[in-house]
């Protein structure tokens, strides 16, 4: 997903927050009977059986999310268990989100207690990103009654790790160059995707902070862990490029490059899009979506731009599915001697994949198989540890 | 123009035009039906321009004539009179109608008959017949594997050849495929060959379905076609165009057939497939003599059911659209259904014991 055309502020940094409830069925359980507020809460149990949020007094006793009801009950027998309200939840969670979209269009909720925001630019309107934030969370506070964690950095990444900082209640600032020394003291596992498995691999490997993680060159990670090394290392600088995206946003899936030199050479330029398209094929298979239309888009050295898409009979995501279709556009939307700047390869009409087959294309079933077995093995070993005869490397 | 008609006889007519109008034309007159009375008899007539119905209407012509009904007020209207007798009448030169029935009195605004499409004039002496109950159980069984998307029309209507002893139909709509060749007797001279829509079969098979015929006559010209049963015309447009060649997405052979009971299948399928929502697959796995149908939808649940089969050799797990797996096994004569299939992914096939009935169906790829 490209960020251009997408109306986004260009500033030095970014300012994106990172907004967490508090406890927050067992604060709006609390709110309905304010009597709760000394006790200790848990709301849970139904089909599973787990605790769904303790409030803090019963975290105290041990009590915390997606524990066995049963054992919960024996940590704290006095607790009031509650079974959920999750309609009421649901509002609260929409009102939440109404509250932040005053401040920007570009909210990203997460899950039904927790939001990205990004503030980038909106100093003009509404003063120094700092106080919106303390004013974003004393709204909360007085209109919902809601305790709310903040943290504000310049990516998902560090704002995520500063409102976990110091909840309750909590707001933590990471101020732009900062990152990675903020992240360097904690343990290595407060990183976003550091599971339980990964954890075992690195504590192996004698990190035990964030900081050893970054210490380590990023050619060995990538050597040990394939793709998955390489994010992780850019996370342990404290980078993180993802962007703010609104669910409905997510319309679109497409990449571009620039050559080195402007070219006119016919086969670098299609293996060029090969690569392009399954990049993007790839990133659609990803999210499990399939796509109906496909667009090329080609810069010539003056800097002309033209665009030309063709939409499938029915959505798809495989990548021979949009070999033939990028070419043919390229071939038809290419009218100018002029030598090429920029080429790119985009997916629209996403929906979500069905996976159903059809009769008449019967080889489509299988050129899929060999798609997911080469996303495996990037997933592993990087992006460019294997591609098509064709697709030229970047 | 002046009729007397029983209100059961009017309301069955009706029904049967209707089939026909356009829900949805801007061309008013299409809305309505045509009811002409002449000397020798009542007809009601309905186009869509797609499909056309002329039906008899049993009743007395009191004074010759015609009037376009407005189709749903008076099939309504039709429906609610308590007594038995109904009369429409329409005065010289007025554009109102009344319908009078016991103590009820209806004034409807009419439309103008001059207004109503002419049906096409069909060679009626060139036309063959075929009988009727085997030809509409092969519709039956074969056009609900038709498409819906009208974006590729030839897949909106059945292949249907017609020989002096067989008939056979095909339909597809590229996900499943169903062929059945049924013997049949037929009047036609040689060969016929014709895709008609698939609409169109279902609504002879619902109109012919009712009445005591035998026989279905058949009259085809280049675009369009007349069927004839029980006194009821149906006229449709045929669908222009290249048939898939369906014969080569047939595989030559299985490396996997089982035998379950059908209406045992049918029954684990339709539970199991409850809780197959929002596309998810319906899981088959073969193991071990046993047969286990599952299915899982996010924010919904999971569900698993196992039925004994004979089956040997290697594990085997596929998936299906669970509204196309029932729809084949369910259109199997028989006690048993025999499933058949090569990989997951490739196509898979259905077929009973008794007659000749195949159903290919592509499956969903299982995500782990």
């Amino acid at each position: 997903m490209s960020g251009a055309g997408t109306g986004r502020p260009k500033a030095a940094y970014r300012a994106i927050a990172h907004l967490d409830l508090d406890a927050f069925y067992a604060s709006v359980e609390e709110n309905l009977d304010p009597s709760l507020r000394e006790k200790p809460v848990i709301v849970g149990g139904g089909e599973r059986g787990v605790v769904s949020t303790a409030n803090y007094i019963a975290r105290r006793y041990g009590v915390h999310s997606a524990m066995p009801m049963r054992t919960a009950r024996r940590l704290c027998p006095q607790a009031v268990v509650l079974p959920g309200n999750h309609r009421l939840y649901a509002v609260y969670s929409r009102r939440f989100k109404a509250i932040l979209e005053e401040y920007s269009p570009l909210v990203e909720k997460v899950s039904i207690d927790e939001a990205y925001i990004d503030l980038t630019g909106t100093e003009g309107l509404f003063g120094p990103v700092t106080r919106t934030c303390r004013a974003i969370q004393r709204r909360v506070r007085d209109e919902l009654d809601l305790g709310i964690s903040v943290g504000l950095a310049t990516n998902k990444l560090v704002a995520k790790v500063a409102s976990d900082f110091q909840k309750p209640a909590g707001f933590t600032v990471v101020r732009p160059g900062e990152e990675a020394a903020f992240l360097a003291p904690l343990p290595v596992e407060h990183l976003p995707g550091v599971g339980p498995s990964l954890l075992a691999q690195l504590r192996d490997r004698g990190v035990v902070t964030v900081g050893d993680l970054a210490r380590i060159p990023e050619n060995l990670l990538r050597l040990s862990f394939g793709e998955v090394g390489e994010v992780l290392a850019r996370r342990a600088r404290g980078e993180d490029p993802r962007q703010v995206t609104p669910r409905e946003l997510m319309k679109s899936i497409s990449r571009e490059t620039t050559f080195d030199e402007d070219t006119t050479d016919t086969a670098l330029l299609e293996s060029t899009l090969l690569h392009l398209t399954e990049d993007v094929c790839r990133r659609l298979r990803r999210q499990k979506l399939e796509a109906r239309t496909v667009t090329v888009k080609i810069r010539y050295s003056d800097f002309v731009t033209h665009t030309r898409s063709h939409t499938l009979r029915r959505p798809l995501d495989v990548d021979e599915a949009f070999f033939k279709e990028v070419l043919q556009l390229f071939r038809t939307a290419r009218e100018r001697r002029y030598r090429i700047r920029l080429l790119g390869v985009g997916l629209s009409n996403l929906v979500p994949r069905s996976w159903q087959d059809d009769l008449f294309d019967q080889q489509l079933p299988l050129l899929r198989d060999l798609d997911l077995k080469l996303d495996a093995i990037r997933e592993k070993y990087g992006r460019n540890a294997i591609r098509r005869g064709a697709a030229e490397k970047e | 123009m002046r009729i007397a008609a029983e209100k059961t006889d009017l309301v069955e007519s009706l029904t049967i035009a209707n089939k026909a109008v356009s829900s949805r034309s801007s061309i008013q007159v299409l809305s309505g039906i045509l009811l002409e009375a002449k000397t020798e008899g009542i007809t009601l007539t309905a186009t869509d321009m797609e499909i056309s119905i002329r039906t008899p209407l049993r009743g007395r012509v009191e004074e010759t004539g015609a009037v376009v009904l407005p189709a749903r007020i008076v099939t309504d209207i039709a429906k609610n009179l308590a007594s038995r007798e109904v009369v429409i009448e329409q005065r010289m030169g007025e554009n109102q109608m009344e319908v009078r029935s016991g103590e009820s009195f209806f004034m409807l605004h009419s439309l103008s008959p001059a207004d109503f499409p002419q049906l096409p004039v069909f060679p009626l002496d060139e036309g063959f017949s075929v009988e009727k109950s085997a030809f509409l159980e092969t519709v039956d069984r074969v056009a609900s594997s038709a498409s819906r998307d009208e974006t590729r029309p030839v897949l909106t209507g059945v292949l249907a050849h017609v020989t002096q002893n067989t008939v056979k139909m095909v339909a597809t709509d590229s996900y499943r495929l169903s062929v059945m060749e049924t013997p049949i007797e037929a009047t036609v001279a040689d060969k016929v060959q014709a895709i008609i829509p698939a609409r169109s079969l279902t609504e002879l098979s619902r109109i012919g379905a009712a009445g005591p015929a035998d026989v279905i006559i058949i009259v085809p010209t280049e675009n369009q076609v007349l069927f004839e049963v029980g006194g009821v015309w149906l006229i449709s447009r045929l669908i222009d165009g290249q048939f898939p060649n369906y014969r080569q997405l047939l595989p030559e052979s299985f490396d996997y057939e089982v035998t379950v009971d059908k209406t045992e299948f049918l029954e684990v399928v339709r539970r199991v497939g409850l809780l197959a929502q929002k596309n998810a697959p319906l899981r088959l796995r073969f193991s071990d003599n046993t047969l286990t149908v599952s299915a899982e939808s996010q924010d919904v649940g999971k569900a698993r059911e196992s039925i004994p089969v004979r089956y040997e050799g290697d594990d085997l797990e596929i998936g299906f659209n669970p509204e196309f797996l029932e729809a084949g096994a369910a259109a199997v004569a028989g006690p048993t259904v025999h499933l058949k299939f090569i990989s997951p992914l490739r196509p898979g096939l259905i077929k009973g014991e008794e007659d000749d009935f195949l159903y290919l169906i592509m499956p969903i790829r299982l995500s782990d």
